[in-house]
């Protein structure tokens, strides 16, 4: 009877365990989302990477902890009202285990992460830097300030395989600029002068958002990426820079500043 | 020891003499003021459980326009305002205001006027609140909509023009100095006003936890009112502390400085909790109590360095990051330490799962996924992918709901019997905590996946198509939790009068608190109890000849302090 019970118990405990796992594994197939954007440059890559290093450690942490639990719920249940378990109030030796063996796993990560710091989150160097652009977030959007002087709005271009150092700044509250492909978040906060760098690897299309709480519009700072390969990059700087003294010397006559963005912010 | 007699109604002295309200405008009793203040909080929880509701039927589908986004920002505002400063903080200092004189064997608290006055600061301090969001101070509402952070120079005059912003300043300043308040009290009455041979390491865990909260808010109570006092300052008097002339990012250390170890006032009660429900229905003395209270005081120390691991994204030098992000991961150790004591308390027990033990046990399996994501966050290059995302919403939720409300359920199933002289109804808890469970994690597990998709947190709306499917789970699943919540309520409504006959002691409780009656008298005691252990109602049992048959067993044995593992 009891061994019946205790059969099921174990049966149950593994549904819920499957069924949790299956759970995990089947929504964001079926969000049909790749759970991790492919990352197209090389500091996006090495933080991936980092996330799944730290990703392979806390799993069997994860499945410790759970099993020793389920272990409990279903072995160690109250079996008699008058059942006396042993009244142990510690054990040194083991108290020192679980201390000191969670402090060296997160000295690693914490040492590895700091390697992937040093790494990918400098400002690169003058000599390092290929193209400097800079991001200036406003309520609701972004211009893209290039060293040859124009101005984009709403789309970055950016060359492949060229080190582009970007430089975030703000005209009123603190942005954020991410395109989860490409690398981490950079806020744009007013006074100062953050810096931050992509190098991708093909010419395509990317997408983001502000990832900081701008005001009403804030869902609609959308940020596109474009990368083109060095001809048609300079194709487009061409063009940009025809049309942007086009647009100066037409702005006496007409509208006093490049429209800014068209997909309008309905309540900025 | 069950008694069959019906219990009185808990009539505090006051009661007999003044109406309800007036008694509720002028007890000093602390049992009292506790229900009020959870009262309140679970009131709170209500109105921010709406809010979310309403966020989630906005977010079921891409592009939907329920809410104005103006609307639907100030929502994501008050969901977190209320949820963390109207409901934690406010149900836990409740509960802790009831439970923390009994178990160190006092009459009431050390100042009880002063816990009277604390008590009401927080109603004034909600009215505040709610009163910006009405309509009439700004169109469409002028309520605060920059998040529960608030952050300027997006709080500035400038870019929040309505006075809703400003009375949430004034409302969280009310609240600093409220927590300030019942921080002194607490710490008074746990130190000055404790039973006969209750030292300090005879303490309940769940007192000790209450002191390390204590310390806490009292630390960074003070910054945090700072921090709304010179933003009301910019808003009214242009001092430019934080405006686009100031510095924006000191505001963002100042309530991170409070932010961050917030997240450990509404969570150390609850391992508080947890340290006392474990041994209780596990039968077993707590394992390692010295290293509970160490790791206790680890957390407080680590929790008050950790506080721009929120601010790796503003720019600051690599070096300071490293230094935060060290500290943060280092919380990991002291909290795995009470973990695996807890686990090691229930291991080889006779463990009975009643509802508070499986809230106990679904804080555990939860809380654990809230503390690894932790990690993940912690570093520093990964959490500029995840900063923002809905990654940290679902890692915030599962250490604040996961973590927290399952601890306070599991606290208040279990004292809700001393409390009232009733047991709650076993088959509406059951239902209440699988749909809570289910709910919960159906909920919060898919917004990790969001999260590294991409979906940035407190957008109105999105417009990805991929992003669809994933929302409808979470919206569905959210419900679930509003039904669990109802429930649980319903359970605490109904189980008053309709609840079985408690009995002083209904569980075989190891603390002073299962002493007195159920509800206990307006002076607790009939005569202060002597301690003579950390586990005093053993004692207490063997004089009354009820003890259970392991205490017998501990009584006649070889029973130590030390280790005795076998």
């Amino acid at each position: 009877m009891r061994a019946a019970r205790l059969k099921w118990r174990w049966i149950m405990a593994a549904a819920v365990l499957s069924t949790a796992a299956s759970l995990l594994l089947s929504l964001p197939a079926t969000a049909e989302s790749a759970l991790l954007p492919p990352p197209v440059s090389p500091n996006g890559h090495r933080i991936w990477d980092l996330y799944n290093g730290i990703f392979l450690v806390a799993i069997p942490i994860f499945l410790l902890v759970e099993i020793l639990l389920l272990i409990i719920i279903v072995r160690f249940r109250r079996r008699a009202p008058d059942y006396i378990p042993p009244q142990w109030h510690g054990n040194t030796l083991l108290e020192i285990t679980w201390t000191v063996i969670p402090f060296l796993i997160v000295t690693g990560i914490a040492a590895v992460s700091f390697v992937e710091l040093r790494t990918d989150f400098v400002k690169p160097t003058d000599a390092q830097t290929q193209l400097d652009i800079a991001i200036i977030g406003y309520q609701f959007g972004w211009d893209y300030q290039y060293p040859q002087g124009f101005k984009s709005s709403n789309t970055l271009v950016v060359p492949t395989n060229t080190l582009v150092r970007l430089n975030t700044n703000t005209r009123d509250v603190i942005h954020s600029w991410w395109v989860p492909a490409i690398t981490g978040k950079t806020d744009a906060v007013p006074g100062y002068q953050n810096y931050f760098w992509m190098k991708i690897d093909h010419p395509g299309k990317w997408h983001g958002e502000c990832a900081e709480l701008c005001g009403a519009g804030h869902y609609t700072m959308q940020i596109d990426v474009e990368a083109k390969d060095q001809a048609a990059y300079q194709a487009w700087v061409q063009q940009q820079m025809q049309s942007s003294s086009q647009a100066a010397s037409g702005a006496r006559t007409s509208s006093p500043s490049p429209a800014p963005s068209p997909s309008s912010a309905p309540h900025g | 020891m069950a008694t069959t007699v019906a219990p009185p109604r808990a009539k505090s002295y006051d009661e007999t003499f003044f109406s309800p309200v007036t008694t509720w405008l002028t007890t000093t009793d602390h049992k009292l003021i506790g229900i009020m203040y959870m009262t309140t909080g679970l009131l709170s929880l209500v109105l921010g459980g709406i809010f979310a509701l309403v966020m989630r039927i906005q977010l079921a589908q891409p592009n939907q326009h329920v809410v104005t986004p103006d609307v639907y920002n100030q929502m994501v505002s008050a969901h977190g305002v209320t949820m963390i400063f109207f409901f934690a903080t406010i149900f836990l200092t409740g509960i802790a205001n009831y439970m923390v004189p009994l178990m160190v064997g006092a009459r009431d608290m050390a100042f009880p006027r002063v816990n009277l006055l604390g008590f009401w600061l927080i109603p004034a301090s909600i009215l505040l609140y709610y009163l910006g969001l009405l309509p009439i101070f700004g169109s469409g509402g002028g309520g605060l909509s920059a998040g529960w952070t608030g952050y300027p120079p997006l709080t500035e005059k400038r870019f929040s023009p309505g006075l809703g912003t400003d009375l949430w300043t004034m409302s969280i300043a009310l609240w600093g100095i409220s927590g300030i308040m019942a921080s002194t009290n607490f710490l008074t009455t746990i130190l000055a006003l404790r039973a006969p041979g209750m030292s300090l390491f005879r303490l309940p865990l769940f007192v000790w936890a209450q002191i390390s909260t204590s310390l806490l808010l009292l630390l960074v109570g003070a910054p945090l009112v700072a921090a709304m006092v010179l933003l009301e300052l910019d808003r009214q008097f242009g001092t430019n502390f934080f405006t686009d002339q100031g510095r924006p990012v000191l505001y963002q250390h100042l309530f991170w400085f409070f932010g961050h170890p917030e997240v450990y006032i509404m969570i150390l009660p609850g391992f508080g909790m947890i340290s006392e429900i474990m041994p209780v229905f596990s039968r077993k003395p707590i394992f390692g109590y010295s290293s509970m209270v160490l790791a206790l005081f680890g957390i407080v120390f680590l929790s008050l360095a950790v506080w721009a691991h929120h601010m790796f994204t503003v720019g600051m030098n690599i070096y300071i990051e490293t230094f935060f992000m060290v500290m943060t991961m280092l919380i990991a150790v002291p909290t795995g330490i009470k973990f695996f004591n807890w686990i090691a308390t229930a291991w080889r027990g006779a463990v009975r799962f009643t509802v508070p033990m499986k809230y106990a046990f679904g804080f555990l399996a939860t809380f654990l996924i809230g503390g690894i994501t932790g990690i993940f966050l912690a570093s520093v290059p990964v959490d500029t992918q995840l900063h923002q995302s809905y990654y940290v919403v679902a890692h915030l939720h599962y250490v604040l709901v996961g973590g927290s409300t399952f601890t306070m359920f599991a606290g208040l199933s279990y004292w809700y019997p001393k409390i009232t002289g009733r047991l709650l109804s076993e088959r509406i808890g059951n239902w209440s905590f699988w749909t809570f469970f289910i709910g919960f994690n159906g909920t919060f597990l898919n917004m990790h996946t969001l999260g590294l998709s991409g979906m940035v947190r407190r957008i109105a709306t999105y417009s990805d198509p991929s992003w669809a499917l994933t929302n409808l789970v979470i919206t569905i699943f959210s419900f679930m939790i509003a039904l669990s919540v109802g429930l649980f309520l319903w359970n605490l409504v109904r189980s008053r009068t309709h609840g079985a006959v408690a009995g002083n002691d209904p569980w075989g409780g190891y603390t002073l608190e299962w002493a007195t009656t159920s509800p206990p008298p307006p002076y607790n005691f009939e005569r202060v109890p002597i301690v003579r252990s950390f586990m005093p109602m053993r004692e207490i049992r063997a004089e009354e000849g009820t003890s259970f048959p392991e205490e017998r067993a501990a009584s006649h044995g070889e029973e130590k302090k030390a280790p005795a593992h076998r």
